[in-house]
């Protein structure tokens, strides 16, 4: 196992380091000049003199290659440098970000998991009855509405109608933890809604599945009680399936989260990226996407490993 | 002494400053009882350099913790800041005498401190939006601790108005560009990058009984839907850069305000150095080809107005209403001109603006329905704003929207957009030279009589409705959002509504 685990490390750092290197060469491709555009705010254009002086202080003038040399021996040091825009070191910036973005994600997999697992299982017991069919019918809507419409009914309705929480906004946990629980609450459900449609219907394709299964009719006939086989054999089987896509949704999620944080004006990673690829800062975006990227692989991984721990059947090795 | 400075006032008389301070009032309850105010930004200051242009949202930030030598009034009027009074020399040079104000740190601001600020801004590194303007001053005098004098290379009647803006600022000496550490009314207490800055109340700021409120909590909401919903949900007491499609349901809402000023515009640059639009006879039919009613109702929700002429307002004593609907909508006009430059059949050409913004890809929309109608066959290039911005300072379209605010409320502060003397710039018309313009320009700047300027600009006015440097396309209204009980704070007149900020010193929650 921790040979397997060492080996997909290995192919991991390969992928970060393709990412980075592809991200690096696109940045400079696409147009849009950071110098020009950091002097070149509320409608004043640069003076060139002064765009000349600033890309020489951002290291721009020096040739591609070196540029990419000198950051990638930079990322190797643990040094991702620091925005073009107010010299912040880029690396302080996530990690003061990046937990924020988690947080939600992490709040918003807990309220699907909790909530779609049993509705799941519940619709698969059910199947073809009412209660699937409503089931289905909710997963279906959460699924297919964007998450920007959500968002902007739910702000509706509990900011701006009901007035019961705030619109948006973000106050940190050590300030004050009620408000911060409070602002936390419409954008890790917003999030929640679409991944519990996934999870609801995988949990019930799943269950369903098992339920075919010839173990799950031996437990039966031998006598256990349907609670019992529901508890220790069917769902405990059916989870597999569903912990991958809930790992593979949260890799998602975390660069995905830019309208949810945008709508809710959630100060998290994604929404850092959006503004770095704004003003070019293109130390900051290189920064964001290795560890989006870095991220992803490691979820990925810890799917595996978990999944293997749950079936033991399952063989990392091989 | 103090002085109430009235530009016009001013410029009719070239007298010394006289007259009291209006904007001291009586003696309030101060500050620190006053709650804190939370101002709804509508983006993240990209840099706090004092003397860079980086946008509204940094300008209202700048304007909370510093103050230049004057500054305007809610109502526009120009009044005396880190300056009492102030006079201009027959000769020219102008003399400005501090009042004892103190930075945050606790120390005098001096004559030194503003000699200082000049020598700096006119650096060629210092990226100052003023730096065209401040290359003239040749030399400041400090003759003592309160008196700075500024000779220029040629007499300079609108320099106070350099001196007004919230990108000239007076910074303490020595002190780092991006600090907000300055002599404003309130102290900077805390930055959250990206996502708040919190200012306290200055005690020791100049003015008595300012600021009025205990603080300034300024949290950004960059998208324009939630800030509205913001201000709905009582999360936040102001938000600026109302958008259109929100300012009537704001305007009905008995709890909120709606304060609102006709002064950026929509216009379009043309690129000069090459054809069609090298000629002003195709400049000025597309002018005519273009109904500004339909931007005003497309793009702006009803809240925009047609802009037939320069951008001169027809409450300023500069506004010529003769030539107001000189490039009125006309489309046969249109299309003769088009035959006379050559084109009777039209041509194909690319229109660049941004999806990033709607009222920009609106207004293009229109215009390329429009044009269409008299044979040109637009093709629209709609990148994002940074792209859009390259493009337009490299030339790399043949004709554009863009859509500002002048310096402020004196026709000189159109050079900005039609000055082809300047460098390069988006904002402006593309390789587009305007020898007589230009001209007219350092002629009205150099005036110190109303009479003799109104003449010069009218001339300048008249040239611009041959030329074409630019052509006008719509007024829109530039709102802020207020809570019920806010008051004091206003949107100030015209172009100066991006100066509304000064007012924050003297808003309250009531």
């Amino acid at each position: 196992m921790l040979r397997y685990i060492a080996f997909r490390s290995l192919v991991a750092l390969f992928l970060v380091w393709i990412v980075v290197t592809i991200v690096f060469l696109l940045l400079h491709l696409i147009p849009g000049d950071p110098a020009e555009l950091l002097l070149s705010g509320g409608n004043v254009a640069a003076d060139p003199q002064a765009v000349a002086a600033m890309r020489e202080k951002m290291g721009l003038n020096a040739p591609l290659w070196q540029q990419y040399l000198d950051h990638m021996a930079g990322v190797l040091s643990g040094d991702l440098g620091v925005s073009f825009r107010d010299g912040a070191p880029v690396i302080e910036q996530i990690a003061l970000r990046l937990p924020r973005t988690l947080e939600v994600i992490i709040a918003a997999a807990l309220i699907a998991t909790g909530i779609g697992v049993p509705l799941g299982t519940y619709a698969a017991i059910r199947t073809d009855g009412k209660a699937d069919a409503v089931i289905s019918l909710f997963a279906s809507a959460a699924l297919s509405t964007p998450v920007f419409v959500v968002g902007s009914v739910v702000i509706l309705i509990f900011a701006q109608q009901l007035r019961w929480l705030p619109a948006g906004g973000f106050v940190a946990f050590t300030e004050d933890p009620a408000e911060h629980l409070k602002l936390l609450l419409l954008p890790a459900g917003t999030v929640a809604l679409s991944l519990l449609a996934v999870i609801t219907r995988m949990s019930r394709a799943s269950v369903l599945e098992v339920l075919q299964r010839d173990y799950v009719r031996t437990a039966r006939a031998k006598g256990l009680p349907v609670r019992a086989v529901l508890r220790r054999h069917v769902v405990r089987n059916a989870l597999i399936p569903v912990l991958t896509v809930l790992g593979l949704e949260m890799g998602t999620l975390i660069g995905g989260t830019v309208l949810v944080e945008f709508v809710f004006n959630w100060p998290g990673l994604s929404g850092y990226l959006v503004s770095a690829v704004d003003a070019r800062d293109y130390p900051e975006v290189v920064g964001i996407v290795m560890t989006i990227s870095v991220l992803f692989v490691l979820l990925n991984l810890v799917v595996d490993v978990v999944n293997a721990a749950l079936d033991p059947r399952i063989s990392l090795g091989r | 002494m103090t002085t109430k400075m009235n530009r016009r006032g001013f410029l009719a008389t070239t007298g010394a400053a006289a007259g009291t301070l209006s904007f001291l009032g009586t003696k309030g309850a101060f500050a620190q009882d006053g709650g804190t105010l939370r101002f709804g930004l509508s983006a993240y200051p990209p840099s706090f350099d004092i003397w860079t242009s980086s946008g509204t949202a940094a300008g209202t930030i700048k304007m909370m913790c510093h103050r230049g030598l004057v500054g305007y009034d809610k109502d526009g009027v120009m009044q005396g800041e880190l300056a009492e009074s102030w006079e201009v020399s027959e000769a020219g040079d102008w003399t400005f005498h501090l009042r004892d104000a103190l930075w945050h740190d606790g120390t005098p601001v001096t004559a030194e401190d503003v000699a200082w600020t000049v020598l700096e801004a006119q650096k060629p590194d210092s990226a100052a939006y003023l730096q065209g303007q401040l290359a003239s001053i040749t030399s400041v005098e400090t003759p003592d601790a309160k008196t700075v004098i500024m000779k220029t290379a040629e007499p300079q009647a609108v320099l106070p108005g350099w001196f007004a803006s919230y990108n000239m600022c007076i910074a303490k000496k020595g002190s780092e560009r991006d600090s907000l550490m300055g002599a404003g009314p309130f102290k900077l207490a805390s930055v959250d990058r990206g996502v708040s800055i919190s200012v306290v109340a200055n005690p020791d700021y100049y003015k008595e009984g300012m600021p009025k409120v205990a603080g300034i909590d300024a949290i950004v909401y960059a998208d324009e839907n939630l800030r509205v919903a913001a201000l709905e949900a009582g999360d936040v007491d102001v938000v600026e850069y109302v958008p259109w499609q929100a300012m009537a349901q704001i305007d009905d809402n008995a709890e909120l305000q709606l304060d609102t000023t006709f002064g950026p515009f929509m216009y379009l640059t043309f690129n000069a150095t090459k054809a069609p639009f090298d000629n002003p006879l195709v400049r000025r039919a597309i002018g005519h080809a273009i109904k500004r009613e339909d931007i005003a109702a497309a793009a702006f929700y009803e809240r925009g107005a047609p802009l037939e002429h320069l951008p001169i307002a027809d409450a300023s004593e500069f506004y010529n209403a003769d030539l107001a609907n000189e490039w009125s909508y006309d489309p046969e006009k249109a299309k003769a001109l088009l035959a006379e430059a050559g084109y009777p059949d039209g041509f194909d050409c690319t229109m660049l603006s941004t999806a990033q913004y709607g009222m920009h890809q609106s207004t293009a929309e229109v215009c390329q329905a429009y044009l269409s109608m008299i044979g040109v066959n637009v093709t629209l290039d709609l990148p994002e704003w940074s792209t859009r911005v390259k493009k337009g300072n490299e030339g790399a379209y043949d004709i554009a929207v863009m859509g500002t605010a002048a310096d402020n409320n004196d026709p000189d502060g159109l050079a900005n957009v039609v000055d082809g003397a300047l460098p390069l710039s988006y904002v402006r018309s593309y390789g587009l030279e305007t020898p007589e313009i230009s001209a007219l320009f350092a002629k009205g700047r150099a005036s110190f009589d109303t009479e003799e300027r109104k003449a010069i600009y009218k001339e300048l006015e008249q040239i611009a409705i041959d030329t074409a440097p630019i052509m006008g396309l719509c007024w829109r209204e530039q709102g802020y959002g207020l809570a019920g009980n806010v008051s004091g704070f206003s949107n100030m007149p015209g172009q100066l509504t991006f100066y509304s900020g000064f007012t924050l010193e003297a808003a309250m929650l009531g």
